[in-house]
């Protein structure tokens, strides 16, 4: 899942990067609220953790403009006042969900979990395809209630296929969802990782869409 | 007397000034009673005397005595004021003819007796003020005396009438105080209940009406303090709950590089990162805390008493801050140059002054580009320091030197306290702190406002 996180603490926003990356998420991290803002237009994001306050433009007014625009990814504000009012604003402002400062990587993870979960209309903390079964927060995948073991990459793009059953993804939007800004992609990253999935889960569990992308499920 | 009520007070003062004026009314009335009534029974006695001296006395014998004692006695009431005049006549020999049939007939008279005087004369042990004179036809010798005691008596019983009203009327005045005082004290008992009563929690004015002028000013007084200490607990609470927010960040930057390190396999590089920043983090939350530290010192007031204030080495203290940031200098390559004109002041708190100069030289380093200048500049009556610097907003200028305030887009991590920590100090030390954007640099200048240290 990737994420763009706008926040402005350097040691905040850097542990969170690399804290959520650890957890499976696919993160571009931003400590300018102008160009967080700009970000969202220029990649495919699950989820958005805005920090309000911010130097270059305010987080509520950022979150205002993208709703006036239509955007619609679940948002996940961090606030250091923990007073009620403000968290009423942010949410009135669009914001989805809100983290009072101090809080913890796990949480973060857990609520950005939930937000992916219900913005795809699943109400089970767990996503499941058959036989195969998927737990986002322990990031734990089971064949025939066996666990399989896969690295960070080949989860991610399980858990894009699960959340997106029967629909065809392009090669590129796999690469969009699954790296970030920072990473270097190879030009067949997307067809080994496939095919490493094919290997741990079964041949046919992906079907590749000739000139078009991938599916899992039925066109 | 220190802690007596002051109804007491009152009472006692009032006691004393009424016994000791009147009691001065009375001797200086008794006095002149005494002149009055000695003049009084002086002339009576003369009065008496001229009678007898002008009657004939030779045709008395015993039984004229007898005879006249006999109309006296028979007089109702004759004798209530017998005492009060005795005579007796003799005949020049000392032979006693005849008397009042009272104290009259103690008297003697002894030849050679001075006459037509008055003279204080010893009768049976007792003071009698006596008026001798010859008789007309001077065969014999009047005597009219009065006792002195009776006079003396005389003399109290009207001053003692005369003071008894007084003592009465100092009885009702002293009630009347007190009940004037108690009475018009209530409106301070009433402040003083309200006071004690009152929860710590509240600190709205005083509410009392009808206050006698002399409390006033203490009422208000009062009410000027409640509401300084009302400001200050409010300025107090502000800052703790701001320290707190403060440290929500730097708290949750700890928690969160603690936690990518817990995620990361042991002897990682990335656990290794992840544990520099967890130091830089609690780095960061050592200099928040001592600079809020710092901050609510300066509240304290004794930090500028005397015995804390000195005379200012300003080249020393300039050269030993400096030092303290040789490192983060050469790091940077930045130039810093002293321009030591004169002293800015010379009396203060050399602590402070250092933490002054520190937070300002601090924020010159931090905010400096690479290769940028410092320059301190000592000046009569200021202390300025310049360093490199893109343009600062004027709305960011306004507000820079508020607490926690931190300007949009800072890359340099800061408590958002330096500025408000420096401009207490100036001020301490009558002080301004002006802040100013000038041609590629930033200025920062204390600046002596007062002539009073301090």
């Amino acid at each position: 899942m990737r994420i763009l996180l706008i926040e402005d603490d350097s040691l905040i926003g850097d542990g969170l990067k690399i804290g959520l990356e650890k957890l499976g998420f696919t993160v571009d991290w931003f400590d300018d609220g102008l160009d967080g803002k700009e970000a969202l237009m220029q990649a495919p994001y699950d989820a958005v953790v805005l920090d309000l306050g911010l130097p270059g433009e305010d987080g509520l007014d950022i979150l205002q403009d993208w709703r006036r625009q239509g955007h619609k990814e679940p948002v996940l504000v961090l606030t250091a006042r923990g007073d009620v009012d403000q968290r009423i604003v942010g949410l009135n402002s669009g914001a989805d969900d809100y983290l009072g400062k101090p809080f913890a990587l796990k949480e973060v993870q857990a609520r950005l979990n939930a937000l992916i979960r219900r913005n795809h209309g699943n109400i089970n903390p767990l996503i499941t395809y058959k036989d195969i079964t998927f737990n986002p927060q322990t990031r734990e995948i089971t064949k025939d209630g066996k666990t399989v073991v896969m690295s960070p990459r080949e989860i991610a793009l399980l858990e894009l296929f699960l959340l997106n059953k029967n629909k065809v993804l392009s090669k590129e939007v796999i690469e969009n969802k699954i790296y970030s800004w920072s990473d270097e992609v190879q030009s067949n990253a997307v067809e080994v990782h496939v095919h490493h999935l094919r290997k741990k889960l079964g041949k046919d569990i992906i079907k590749t869409i000739n000139k078009i992308g991938y599916i899992l499920g039925e066109a | 007397m220190k802690n007596l009520s002051l109804q007491i007070r009152l009472i006692i003062f009032f006691v004393i000034i009424a016994g000791f004026t009147w009691g001065a009314a009375a001797i200086v009335s008794l006095k002149e009673y005494r002149e009055e009534i000695d003049e009084f029974f002086d002339t009576y006695q003369l009065m008496l005397g001229r009678q007898l001296a002008s009657a004939d006395w030779r045709h008395i014998t015993p039984q004229t005595q007898l005879t006249a004692d006999k109309i006296i006695d028979d007089i109702e009431d004759a004798d209530m004021e017998d005492e009060a005049i005795a005579f007796a006549i003799f005949e020049q020999n000392g032979k006693m003819v005849f008397n009042d049939n009272e104290e009259g007939k103690k008297f003697s008279f002894r030849p050679g007796q001075e006459l037509g005087t008055f003279q204080k004369v010893k009768v049976k042990d007792e003071d009698w003020r006596i008026l001798w004179l010859p008789s007309v036809d001077g065969r014999y010798v009047i005597a009219v005396g009065q006792e002195l005691e009776y006079r003396e008596d005389m003399a109290l019983e009207v001053i003692e009438e005369l003071l008894t009203p007084w003592l009465l009327g100092l009885g009702v005045l002293l009630l009347a105080t007190i009940f004037m005082v108690s009475w018009e004290l209530r409106p301070l008992k009433r402040i003083a209940s309200e006071i004690s009563s009152r929860s710590s929690e509240d600190l709205s004015p005083l509410q009392a009406k009808n206050l006698p002028s002399e409390i006033t000013p203490l009422m208000e007084a009062l009410n000027r303090l409640l509401e300084r200490i009302a400001q200050m607990l409010k300025k107090e609470r502000s800052f703790i709950s701001d320290s707190a927010h403060e440290l929500r960040s730097p708290l949750t930057a700890l928690k969160i590089q603690l936690e990518v390190a817990q995620l990361s396999k042991d002897g990682s590089s990335e656990r290794m990162e992840a544990l520099q920043k967890l130091e830089q983090g609690i780095d960061r939350s050592i200099h928040l805390v001592e600079q809020l530290l710092s901050l609510s010192r300066l509240e304290q007031s004794e930090i500028m008493q005397q015995e804390n204030l000195s005379e200012l080495d300003w080249k020393q203290i300039i050269a030993s801050v400096a030092d303290g940031y040789k490192e983060k200098i050469s790091e940077k390559s930045l130039k810093l140059e002293t321009e030591e004109k004169e002293t800015p002041f010379s009396y203060g708190n050399p602590v402070l002054c250092s933490l002054l100069l520190r937070n300002l030289l601090d924020n010159a380093v931090k905010y400096s580009p690479e290769k940028g200048e410092i320059r301190i500049i000592m000046e009569q009556g200021s202390l300025e320091v310049i360093n490199t610097s893109a343009e600062i907003k004027p709305e960011v200028l306004n507000r820079i030197k508020e607490r926690f305030y931190r300007p949009a887009g800072q890359k340099e991590s800061g408590s958002g306290l330096g500025l408000a920590i420096a401009e207490k100090i100036a001020s301490l030390h009558g002080c301004q702190l002006v802040l100013k954007s000038i041609a590629e640099g930033f200025s920062a200048k204390v600046i002596k406002t007062t002539d009073a240290e301090a």
